[in-house]
């Protein structure tokens, strides 16, 4: 499938190591009750997500413009992020005071926003033409 | 003032432009994107100008569209070319652009207007 490019497969590497560091990190802070760790750790975590997501996306759009509003890294970091945290906690790996169930209650509302992004995806392709937006087809 | 004019004119004109030179470039032979930013400028009189990134950038996109295609043959060194070419759908949206938009250009009402007036 084309829309799979290798920036996005790049992006899902970063973001898989990114989120494990991240999730050791937390546990730690979580376990030793740092409210600073589990602070810092979280703010870095979100700007290199954030930056890895527009580095790699502008890098892809130089390469190829898929015209997909986001979505395509949106579901990824959803599905990297929240597979890393159920098997993290799954196979003990976390804190003893982590809470499963605040990690579903993530995913659940994560996914409402998922959804709501996805529907405005389904709209955007109105204005595209095989994942290319018509109006920047030709130059 | 009439320079300035004429470059903005020109500027706003030649937006769009790129497409068309690239498959008048594939529809004279195929061709590597070297041999098509060549055509273009010889062609156009150096009034078209573009950068190799862009032209890999716009092929790409075309490629993604199934309106061109490459094989790879052998360069005189190093590693193999892309030979761009249309495929049969770029070909046939080429001819209908043509048709519709050139060809207006062919009629002797409107090459009466375009010579020049004094």
């Amino acid at each position: 499938m084309k829309t799979i490019t290798p920036y996005l497969l790049w992006f899902t590497l970063t973001i898989t190591v990114l989120t494990v560091v991240f999730r050791f990190i937390l546990s730690y802070g979580i376990e030793n009750d740092s409210v600073t760790v589990i602070t810092a750790s979280a703010i870095f975590y979100g700007f290199l997500m954030f930056g890895s997501g527009w580095y790699f996306g502008w890098k892809e759009s130089d390469y190829l413009p898929i015209y997909d509003i986001g979505f395509r890294f949106h579901l990824t970091t959803y599905i990297v992020h929240n597979a890393i945290t159920l098997l993290w906690l799954g196979l003990g790996f976390g804190s003893q005071y982590e809470d499963m169930k605040i990690s579903v209650l993530i995913i659940i509302y994560w996914g409402i926003l998922l959804l709501i992004h996805f529907i405005f995806f389904l709209w955007s392709r109105k204005n595209a033409i095989k994942n290319l937006d018509k109006n920047d087809l030709f130059e | 003032m009439l320079d300035e004019l004429l470059l903005s004119w020109e500027n706003t004109y030649k937006k769009g432009q790129l497409t068309l030179w690239i498959f008048m470039a594939l529809q004279e032979s195929r061709k590597y994107v070297d041999e098509i930013k060549s055509f273009i400028e010889e062609k156009s009189n150096g009034t078209i100008s573009c950068e190799e990134q862009s032209l890999y950038r716009s092929l790409r996109k075309f490629e993604h569209i199934d309106v061109v295609a490459y094989e790879l043959q052998e360069g005189n060194k190093g590693p193999d070319r892309k030979y761009y070419y249309m495929t049969e759908m770029g070909q046939e949206l080429f001819n209908r652009f043509v048709n519709r938009n050139i060809r207006l250009f062919y009629s002797n009402e409107i090459i009466n207007i375009l010579k020049p007036k004094k």
